[in-house]
């Protein structure tokens, strides 16, 4: 009965070690630990330039906002960016409440946030 | 008698001394307006009352010239505070009227029970409860918590406030999992009692004597309002808890815990 995340990542042309991941329906206690291991595999890969799409992500909690600042943090540990772009009016409040607005790097659109990366 | 005959009967006020249903049965065409607006009349007993439930199960005809009636009579009942409004009407009827533009005037009820349910909401402004108990586990919580929000919208909660609705029970509920003692045996209470001004939530769970002395220091943390750093991955819930609501209390013993949150509506 756990709430639906889907995760699926493309390659991004152009932009070295770097995926676009896109997050469709909810984050939450119940999956957060699914993403994280996705996105933990992806740096084990090498992919530390990650962009993640929440234009489908209708939901997160703060326990998914903490699986997000632990990613970003990582991904700066490792020399690279994890970015988060399209992000809807409801989440948005819930990350800038918890004040992480600061901490994570957010972007309006999707192309604004590939253009950003190294 | 057929059943096209017109015919108005007044039922009753039990639902309210405001309130009065008038049973219509047949075609309401031009020829019974004089009677319409008498048993309109009759019904709101020189204005006293307002609020007026019409019950046209049995209603085949509704013409230009009563809708007329009742749209003037619904204006004298909303200047006094109330309304008119209609129950059981049929599919074909309802059409019609809201090709006519009726469905912006009046609001359309399945049922009386319905129509007396908006009524205890909209004007006597009732609260109501729902109770659920579910089993301790994290995998209940979104069922939940999509419950509550689809409950605040139901009650026209706006989607701002229904999904800040939606996170509080689950941020509530995802501690009294975590904290309290977990499994399909020990279950979590959830009371919401909803009224048009405010939400309020209340989580009861059974504590885990184990867990006691962690949840109390957790309680003492959040009390003092120490940051959560940014690598941690987990301890915002409560501080969430407290910015998206307007009163939080906690009751914590070795029995259990027991939260409330009230949400007061914005939208």
């Amino acid at each position: 009965m756990e709430s639906q995340i889907e995760l699926t990542c493309e390659e991004i042309q152009g932009k070295s070690n770097a995926k676009l991941l896109h997050f469709v329906g909810d984050l939450d206690a119940t999956n957060v630990e699914m993403v994280l291991e996705n996105i933990c595999e992806l740096y084990n890969d090498g992919y530390v330039n990650l962009v993640a799409n929440f234009n489908r992500l209708r939901y997160v909690n703060s326990t998914g906002l903490g699986i997000l600042l632990h990613c970003s943090k990582s991904a700066k540990e490792k020399g690279g960016s994890f970015k988060i772009a399209s992000v809807n009016e409801n989440v948005y409040e819930i990350i800038e409440i918890i004040g992480a607005t600061s901490l994570l790097e957010i972007y309006d659109e999707v192309e604004e946030a590939v253009a950003a990366l190294k | 008698m057929s059943t096209n005959v017109f015919q108005a009967e007044l039922i009753s006020d039990t639902i309210g001394p405001q309130v009065m249903i008038i049973r219509f049965c047949g075609e309401l065409d031009s020829s019974c307006i004089g009677e319409l607006s008498k048993c309109i009349e009759e019904a709101m007993q020189g204005e006293k009352r307002n609020f007026i439930i019409a019950d046209m199960t049995g209603v085949t005809v509704l013409c230009s010239a009563a809708l007329g009636e009742f749209m003037g009579n619904r204006k004298r009942l909303a200047e006094n505070g109330g309304d008119l409004v209609f129950a059981g009407i049929n599919r074909d009827l309802k059409q019609k009227l809201t090709l006519m533009g009726a469905n912006k005037i009046f609001s359309f009820f399945s049922d009386i029970r319905s129509a007396a349910s908006a009524y205890k909401w909209h004007f006597q402004k009732k609260a109501e409860t729902v109770t659920l108990t579910f089993p301790s586990s994290l995998q209940m919580v979104p069922p939940v918590r999509q419950m509550a929000s689809r409950l605040a919208r139901k009650k026209g909660y706006g989607t701002r406030d229904a999904f800040r609705i939606e996170t509080i029970v689950d941020e509530v509920c995802n501690n009294a999992v975590e904290h309290g003692k977990e499994g399909s045996d020990n279950e979590i209470k959830i009371i919401l009692t909803m009224d048009k001004e405010k939400f309020d939530i209340n989580v009861i769970n059974i504590s885990d004597p184990e867990k006691i002395a962690s949840l109390k220091s957790f309680l003492d943390q959040a009390e003092s309002k120490k940051h959560t750093g940014a690598d941690q991955k987990r301890g915002r819930g409560l501080a969430l808890i407290r910015m998206l609501s307007n009163k939080m209390s906690v009751e914590c013993s070795e029995d259990g815990t027991n939260v409330r949150v009230t949400k007061i509506r914005e939208e």
